[in-house]
């Protein structure tokens, strides 16, 4: 019979199981040569789709989601509130690099950094927001693509100072379980 | 970026590419040609590449359960990436991506294919890929050994297969 401690967690049954390798039996050994990967990166940069039609999309749903913060009740479920923020500047996050615009994908991490880590869409948290998204769209109206050089750089310093601000008023509106990976192993 | 993302799997060899608009009509396509690797993005409307990876790994109609699943994505947070990891998804690749980072990602799953697992609340690919180091709690198999320890154990063993 297993003995069992009384303050020890019920173990957890698990099965293990080791699928077929097909793609491997499919694909063979070695690699990819460095010209196809050289290829397939030229072509991800020389693409050629215009970015502000996607870009109008996102922001205008950010700008929703701003409108749903702004006029949230008090007892509105916040992480509902912050997602309506969080998911179109995602987006812009995940397109803007993609097609000639890193400055709005560091824009938008910034502001993602922000929204994940607050615990309430407050009304300063909402104007820091606001900042954001008039800065995002001034880059894509202006067609701004690449780093946007000396200006790009102090645009980013300024929303950065501005959350900085924030959170030295707002300490307390901060989730101590946030932080960033980029894989897991 | 679905054009993009096809036009840089075609240029890596790959000779069957199939495309779907969100989760939903993906999921359709998957039953119906079983391919050998899924790739998806998170944000889709009406089904989610989150709802996609679960159904592909839960739906009695799933083909193939085992299926690597690639997420693609802007969001970069560790309860995010958690997120995707519970749901089933293989590999996770933020966006935006270079043509080495996806290659990185597909090399992955092809050689080191990770083993399921199965368990009452969770049905997907073994979450844990390294070794756990660092380890001070107890020690509770007969079995069980520190880091420091089996690391010493295998160089004695190694001196003494020289020595032989």
């Amino acid at each position: 019979m297993t003995q069992q401690h009384f303050n020890q967690t019920p173990r957890r049954r698990a099965e293990f199981i080791k699928p077929p390798n097909t793609i491997k039996a499919k694909v063979g050994s070695g690699g990819l040569a460095e010209e196809i990967l050289d290829r397939a990166q030229r072509l991800l940069e020389n693409n050629t789709v215009d970015f502000l039609p996607l870009a109008e999309i996102y922001l205008s749903a950010l700008q929703q989601g701003i409108h749903i913060a702004k006029h949230a009740e008090a007892d509105a479920d916040q992480e509902y509130v912050i997602s309506t923020m969080i998911y179109p500047a995602m987006q812009l996050k995940a397109n803007g690099g993609m097609f000639h615009y890193p400055l709005v994908t560091a824009l938008a991490d910034r502001l993602i950094q922000f929204l994940e880590v607050i615990e309430e869409a407050d009304l300063g948290a909402v104007e820091i927001v606001l900042a954001f998204h008039t800065s995002i769209r001034a880059v894509v109206v202006g067609r701004v693509t690449g780093s946007g050089g000396v200006q790009g750089v102090e645009l980013q310093m300024a929303l950065e100072q501005a959350c900085t601000r924030y959170f030295d008023k707002n300490p307390d509106n901060i989730n101590p379980e946030a932080t960033r990976v980029t894989d897991w192993e | 970026m679905l054009d993009l993302a096809k036009s840089i799997m075609l240029t890596f060899g790959v000779q069957n590419v199939y495309c779907a608009k969100h989760g939903e009509e993906g999921f359709r396509m998957f039953c119906e040609y079983n391919p050998d690797i899924v790739i998806s993005d998170w944000m889709m409307k009406p089904m989610d590449g989150i709802s996609l990876t679960r159904r592909i790994r839960n739906d009695a109609k799933s083909p193939n359960k085992f299926v690597p699943v690639i997420l693609m994505t802007g969001f970069s947070e560790r309860r995010r990436v958690f997120q995707a990891r519970d749901a089933g998804v293989t590999e996770f690749l933020v966006k935006p991506f270079n043509a080495r980072d996806l290659y990185r990602r597909l090399a992955q799953v092809i050689e080191r294919p990770r083993q399921f697992v199965r368990a009452d609340d969770f049905f997907g690919p073994d979450r844990r890929r390294k070794r756990m180091t660092g380890y001070d709690g107890p020690l509770r198999r007969d079995t069980d050994v520190r880091p420091e320890d089996y690391l010493r154990n295998l160089a004695d063993r190694d001196m003494k297969d020289n020595d032989s």
